[in-house]
């Protein structure tokens, strides 16, 4: 038995993940952080910092990271980025205005060394709000096709209903637990 | 549980951990505590080995460079989603005032010892979610690091060992753990309950692993008997 063999044992044993979840300001990273949980999310302040959950879900511990997003926050993100298993891309489907930005932050993300082995999913948020793209527009927009070098899927939901969370999350950690955890 | 200052208008008066030291083991368990004291830097590595509860406190408030501030403490039970208990600094509002524990008395200087009072249905939770929040200071915070153990007498219940990483200068940060509650027998949640405070815990705080911050607390669980 090689040492890799024995350390994804050791991995496998313990079964943890690391998720971090970014986005521009707004876009409702807590707010899916908070309904996971079954928290109450009528009154969520801008995060100034970070909110970590850990979390059991099907075996599995989950350590999930909701890093805020505002400008000045952003060029802290990079201290989040080592042993991410899974990267939350959060987008506000209804703030036409700045999906330029969310676009632009999002491909410096993939381009990241340290994120390069980590799943990607997009979810495509505030579908409760009128006015918001459907996923295959913000697809679109955010020219995810571009991305050649992780596993990606973007998925419609609304973090005020809980609409898709859990398909979201499910998708996620078996795309991961697929590549690390199985090895035989 | 990691202790949260608070400014509670009750005694001061911190009652040390009063531990019967008649064996020739508890002589060596001291000697492991006075060692560690006179180290320059203490890692995680060294209170790992610490056998139980210490008597003191292994660094002095001003270890804490980075100004790391505790302002809230809250406990949800995850079955039914309430609020057990809360605690915050004064500056800050609590979410719910429907707790059950509450705290008895708090260490004013400092902030680093609290008394808790909980009834004995707590010690038959199944799953809770105990949530800090805290801020920090003006200096980014590399590899910050929790290790927290409880021990009932000198029995180790449940060791808490967890890394936040980095934080952000000026941030506010919260960090809730899901946990299943060790799994008492009857006997010693008895115990438990008729001896109050004799449940204890001790929290250390590690930057780039150096011990910054060490909190005291100690747990009755004989409320409303």
């Amino acid at each position: 038995m090689g040492l890799m063999t024995v350390l994804k044992k050791m991995k496998q044993k313990e079964k943890e993940m690391r998720i971090l979840i970014l986005g521009l300001d707004n876009a409702g990273k807590t707010t899916i952080l908070k309904k996971y949980n079954g928290e109450p999310t009528n009154t969520i302040e801008p995060t100034l910092g970070f909110n970590i959950k850990t979390l059991d879900h099907k075996s599995y511990k989950l350590n999930v990271w909701d890093v805020g997003g505002q400008k000045s926050l952003r060029s802290y993100w990079r201290n989040y980025f080592e042993s991410t298993d899974g990267l939350i891309w959060v987008v506000d489907s209804a703030d036409k205005r700045r999906l330029g930005d969310c676009t632009n932050e999002l491909h410096s993300l993939i381009e990241e060394e340290r994120l390069a082995g980590a799943t990607l999913l997009i979810f495509a948020n505030k579908q409760d709000l009128p006015g918001a793209l459907s996923s295959e527009e913000i697809k679109e927009v955010l020219q995810l096709d571009r991305i050649k070098t992780h596993h990606w899927k973007i998925i419609h939901c609304s973090a005020y209903t809980g609409e898709n969370l859990l398909e979201g999350i499910n998708w996620m950690v078996s795309d991961i637990s697929a590549r690390i955890f199985t090895l035989d | 549980m990691i202790s949260v200052g608070t400014s509670s208008k009750m005694a001061n008066n911190r009652t040390n951990a009063a531990t019967s030291s008649t064996s020739s083991d508890a002589d060596s368990e001291e000697i492991a505590e006075q060692i560690l004291r006179k180290k320059t830097i203490i890692s995680p590595e060294d209170v790992l080995t610490l056998p139980k509860i210490t008597e003191g406190y292994l660094c002095t408030p001003d270890a804490n460079v980075y100004n790391i501030d505790f302002i809230r403490f809250k406990i949800r039970d995850l079955d039914t989603g309430m609020v057990l208990f809360e605690i915050a600094k004064p500056s800050v509002v609590l979410e719910d005032n429907q707790t059950e524990g509450k705290v008895e008395e708090t260490d004013l200087n400092s902030g680093r010892f609290v008394r808790y009072q909980f009834t004995p249905k707590f010690l038959k939770l199944k799953l809770v979610g105990a949530t800090v929040e805290f801020t920090v200071g003006s200096k980014p915070v590399n590899k910050f690091r929790m290790i927290e153990r409880h021990y009932f007498r000198n029995k180790l219940l449940k060791t808490f060992d967890f890394e936040f990483g980095f934080c952000i200068p000026h941030s506010k940060n919260t960090c809730e753990h899901i946990y299943k509650f060790p799994n008492l027998d009857p006997e010693s949640i008895k115990e438990m309950i008729q001896n109050p405070f004799e449940t204890k815990s001790d929290s250390f705080y590690f930057v780039e692993d150096r011990l910054i911050m060490h909190n005291k607390a100690e747990y009755a669980y004989n409320g409303g008997v």
